[in-house]
């Protein structure tokens, strides 16, 4: 709910910007410069329907389509990442744009792109507000309860000028568990890994190991996004 | 599918978590229905936060305000207000029915708020104007539990008309005419002081609830022209805060009258949408090791005489993506210089970044140096030498702008390689376009003018360009310098040139851009180079890539249009040579500063000083003022030409990519003195954005 009143605002604050600059346009320069009117009528269009959706879904989540089974999720033969965003309510089936060994980039079908380090967070692009990049621990570390050490996050701030945060990590192994995911039970260790700054802001990610690979996690993006929820649904 | 719905804003969030951290809870400094920080009609010693930008309108029985606020640093403000009074001609039916003042308004906070200090403002209204609303004040104010905020001041001038105590500095002087528009220092804290206070109560995140006892006497608007009735000093009023950007006051004023405001509050630092929009880069191609694939690292392919023509379609494609057009391409075995201009994205360091990884993916891999340089107005305007190892080493590395700004290099563009593979097909190249254009002279005033432009270049550098506009709407041009008749009138006939000039040819001319030699650039513009004015226009700037001083010279030869926007000079006969040498200065955290010195228009000499904040993400304001050898009575209303102006880019509101913006400049009063010539084109803004001033502040974005 919270999202729909903010978009709505959004939307309102941007037709009225736009009321005021008054920018309908076409030319031949349009390839470049697409119409903003247009492109804004659709966005807010599209916001609507949006907030008219996630309304009637009552909790204020999404209310997905009815979810793709294992086999049709399984039927291209490429890896899938499951992320789910709930601040935004979204909910996507990502593949592989780019593997460079221990950095592997998923991509959404429209651009959008989640970095894993061995399947911890590092960057994203397309979100908005994007963690733009930082310093992860490794999963072996993960792993060692009681672990501590410095996280870093780059973000870029909304002047575009980069922002650093640095946190104090600390691992706790709570134990070992099974999941479901996609109707297949996986045996994992279940770790939390509880961030703090000096300023006093708290961000807990949560892993669910499998091995060496994270199958699950819980991963705080950024302020704005919050956390993001990935699941290794498809090796 | 992820972002594609909630894209556009998730504001209260950006604000709250991403930049201020957990920020101590307090109350907002508010605005007043004057515009500037304060109660209700009296001010505060409060500041907004650094570099907010309020638009704000406020209608009281006979009387609107419209103001504009900026906060240029964390303790110093300005701000610009129109005001209309209507039924100004109750009790002098001879007069105008409405008179329209124009105030600059300037505030500094010489203490901030801390535990048992309040915060302290000291400012001037109108201290520009013809003193129908000048004041000066000092004002405290201090929170109370994050709920409650007492404030309290003094007031001289209008703040000093009601409920006087006395006076410090002696009486206040009338203004003379020939002091209009000067700052009216002789006045200031002097005459009568009269104390003002009042509360402001937070009631819940959304209301507000504030009173205050008026030092003002409205003694112009009640005894003077009796278009008000002032009955008390006490004014009530609620305000209402709908989502950060909208807040809605209403108030009983005076003890007669209804108050309605509106603020539209906004700041360059927080973007609409919390971030920057736009698909994901296509990621780096890394090489394989030289010892694992030394075959791949062969050189033998830079005889092939296909492989050119292969790269730069190649190159082409995959940079279209990203609105980034190939201008030149030049390569050896180990080095490639691509030319590129950027057309959509709105920084310079991203589209670099694209070209960057594009040339990753396509060149083979002997090629180790990238250099890359963003050509505007067909001018090579820097060049940025990326290493391709830094590349694929920095992808995924924490901090990885601030590393690879370390080891890239930023240097003059340099002509264009002997080598290089031109443009086939791009030159000579043709464009259009059809739309509205917004000119605003004053807050709610202006008019909406539907404008046809096209250009032609020829060649890289040589444009034939014109556009010719309509009125579509407009609210009345009221604006209209005041000729006084001693200067010719070279802008004060502005009301003429709209009128009669629909449609009009606003521009026909061709210019010549060029770097003749390093660091240095250079324009000649020939042709119909505005509305008012024709002729030749010359220029040359100095600008090393990494200097924060610029210095340039600008030649001009122009003859008067007419009014009616065709291509005659029948109405007036008027030429004029003017030139200017200019000096340019980045002080550090977006401050740019200017001087010119030359001559104008209307054949005066003198200079011109200009400040602007310029933000990272296109924001850009600030005021200017000149003063030439024209006296004060000449001049007119206004005494010399002064003004603010402000651009904001539309991609800041929107979220979508796009290089378009929207802005105005406002002046309290124009008259013929002071005016310069306006031509598109004036070298310091084609070059400065791919200078490391306006790079290094947006260089984050390199990886975006």
């Amino acid at each position: 709910m919270g999202a729909g009143v903010a978009v709505t605002r959004a939307a309102r604050f941007a037709t009225g910007f736009l009321a005021l600059s008054l920018v309908t346009a076409c030319g031949s320069y349009g390839g470049v410069d697409t119409p903003p009117v247009f492109r804004v009528a659709g966005e807010v269009a599209k916001e609507a329907v949006g907030a008219v959706k996630s309304r009637r879904g009552g909790g204020g989540a999404a209310t997905p389509a009815a979810p793709p089974s294992r086999e049709e999720l399984e039927k291209a033969g490429n890896p899938v990442l499951r992320v789910v965003i709930p601040a935004r309510g979204s909910d996507a089936f990502l593949t592989i744009s780019d593997d460079k060994g221990d950095v592997v980039t998923w991509t959404t079908k429209d651009g959008t792109t989640f970095s894993l380090r061995n399947g911890v967070l590092t960057q994203t692009r397309g979100l908005g507000p994007d963690l733009m990049s930082s310093e992860v621990p490794s999963v072996a570390t993960l792993l060692r309860n009681g672990a501590t050490y410095q996280r870093l996050y780059f973000f870029l701030g909304p002047d575009d000028r980069m922002g650093r945060r640095t946190y104090d990590c600390t691992v706790t192994v709570v134990g070992k568990d099974t999941i479901e995911i996609f109707a297949r039970n996986h045996a994992i260790t279940r770790v939390t890994e509880d961030c703090t700054r000096p300023q006093g802001s708290k961000i807990t990610n949560d892993y669910w190991i499998e091995g060496q690979t994270v199958r699950q996690s819980s991963q705080w993006v950024s302020g704005p996004v919050g956390v993001a929820i990935f699941q290794r649904v498809v090796d | 599918m992820l972002n594609s719905s909630r894209r556009l804003l998730a504001v209260s969030a950006v604000s709250t978590a991403l930049c201020a951290g957990p920020a101590l809870a307090e109350i907002t400094p508010t605005l007043n229905i004057n515009g500037t920080t304060g109660l209700i009609d009296m001010p505060s010693g409060d500041a907004q936060d650094d570099a907010t930008f309020s638009f704000s309108t406020t209608l009281v029985g006979p009387i609107t305000r419209s103001t504009l606020s900026f906060q240029i640093t964390e303790r110093l403000s300005a701000s610009f207000r129109f005001q209309t009074l209507r039924d100004w001609d109750t009790l002098f039916p001879d007069d105008p029915s409405s008179d329209d003042q124009r105030n600059m308004d300037i505030r500094y906070q010489i203490l901030k708020e801390s535990q048992y200090v309040p915060a302290v403002t000291i400012g001037l209204v109108d201290f520009l104007g013809d003193g129908g609303f000048s004041s000066e004040y000092i004002a405290a104010t201090k929170t109370f539990k994050e709920k409650v905020k007492v404030t309290a001041g003094l007031g001289w001038g209008r703040l000093g008309s009601y409920g006087s105590i006395g006076s410090l500095f002696g009486d206040r002087p009338p203004l003379e005419n020939t002091e209009v528009g000067k700052p009216n220092s002789d006045q200031w804290f002097r005459g009568d002081f009269a104390p003002f206070a009042g509360v402001e109560y937070k009631i819940n995140d959304r209301w507000t609830f504030k009173g205050e006892y008026s030092s003002d006497a409205y003694e112009l608007e009640d005894e003077t022209r009796g278009i008000i009735d002032r009955k008390s000093p006490l004014n009530f009023g609620f305000e209402y805060q709908r989502g950060p950007y909208a807040r809605y006051g209403f108030y009983a004023l005076h003890g007669s009258e209804i108050g309605l405001t509106f603020h539209l509050i906004l700041n360059p630092k927080t973007r609409a949408t919390g971030g920057v929009m736009g698909p994901a880069p296509s990621p780096v191609m890394s090489r394989p090791a030289r010892s694992s694939d030394p075959e791949a690292f062969d050189t033998g392919w830079v005889t092939q005489p296909d492989a050119g023509p292969l790269l730069r379609t190649n190159l082409a494609k995959r940079l279209a993506v990203d609105g980034i057009v190939i201008e030149n391409l030049a390569y050896t075995a180990s080095t490639v210089q691509i030319r590129v201009r950027n057309t959509r994205i709105d920084a310079g360091s991203q589209a670099i970044g694209r070209t960057a990884r594009a040339l990753s993916q396509v060149m083979p891999a002997s090629v180790e140096v990238f250099e890359i340089v963003p050509v505007s107005r067909g001018i090579g305007a820097s060049k940025v030498t990326i290493r391709r190892s830094d590349l694929e080493q920095l992808e995924f590395a924490a901090d990885n702008s601030s590393l690879l700004r370390e080891r890239v290099e930023l240097s003059d563009a340099g002509p264009v390689p002997e080598n290089a593979i031109g443009s086939e097909g791009l030159y000579p190249r043709f464009g259009w376009s059809l739309r509205p254009s917004l000119t605003m002279n004053e807050p709610l005033r202006g008019a909406v003018r539907l404008r046809l432009s096209a250009s032609y270049d020829i060649r890289p550098g040589l444009v034939l360009s014109g556009s010719i506009s309509t009125r579509i709407l407009g609210n009345g041009e009221k604006l209209t310098g005041s000729s006084t008749g001693a200067l010719p009138p070279v802008r004060s006939d502005g009301k003429a040139y709209t009128e009669n000039g629909n449609p009009a040819v606003e521009n026909l001319t061709l210019a010549w851009f060029a770097r003749p030699a390093a660091d240095i650039y250079s324009r000649v513009s020939f042709g119909y180079l505005e509305r008012m004015h024709a002729g030749i226009s010359g220029e040359v700037l100095w600008k090393p890539v990494e200097s924060k001083l610029a210095l340039g010279a600008e030649l001009n030869y122009t003859k008067q249009r007419d009014t009616d926007g065709g291509f005659g000079f029948d109405e007036y006969d008027y030429d004029v040579v003017t030139g200017h040498v200019s000096a340019y200065y980045e002080f550090g955290g977006g401050f740019v500063g200017q001087l010119d010195v030359g001559r104008y228009l209307a054949g005066d000499v003198g200079a011109t000083v200009s400040l602007d904040r310029i933000f990272a993400n296109g924001w850009s304001v600030g005021a200017f003022a000149t003063v030439t050898d024209v006296s004060a009575e000449d001049f007119g209303p206004g005494s010399f030409d002064k003004g603010v102006r402000f651009t904001i880019p539309l991609n800041w509101a929107i979220g979508t990519e796009g290089q378009r913006t929207f802005g105005t400049t406002l002046r309290p009063a124009s008259g013929d003195g002071g005016a310069r010539l306006n031509v598109d084109g004036r070298l310091y803004d084609v070059i400065r954005e791919f200078h490391s001033g306006a790079l290094d502040s947006e260089w984050g974005r390199v990886w975006r």
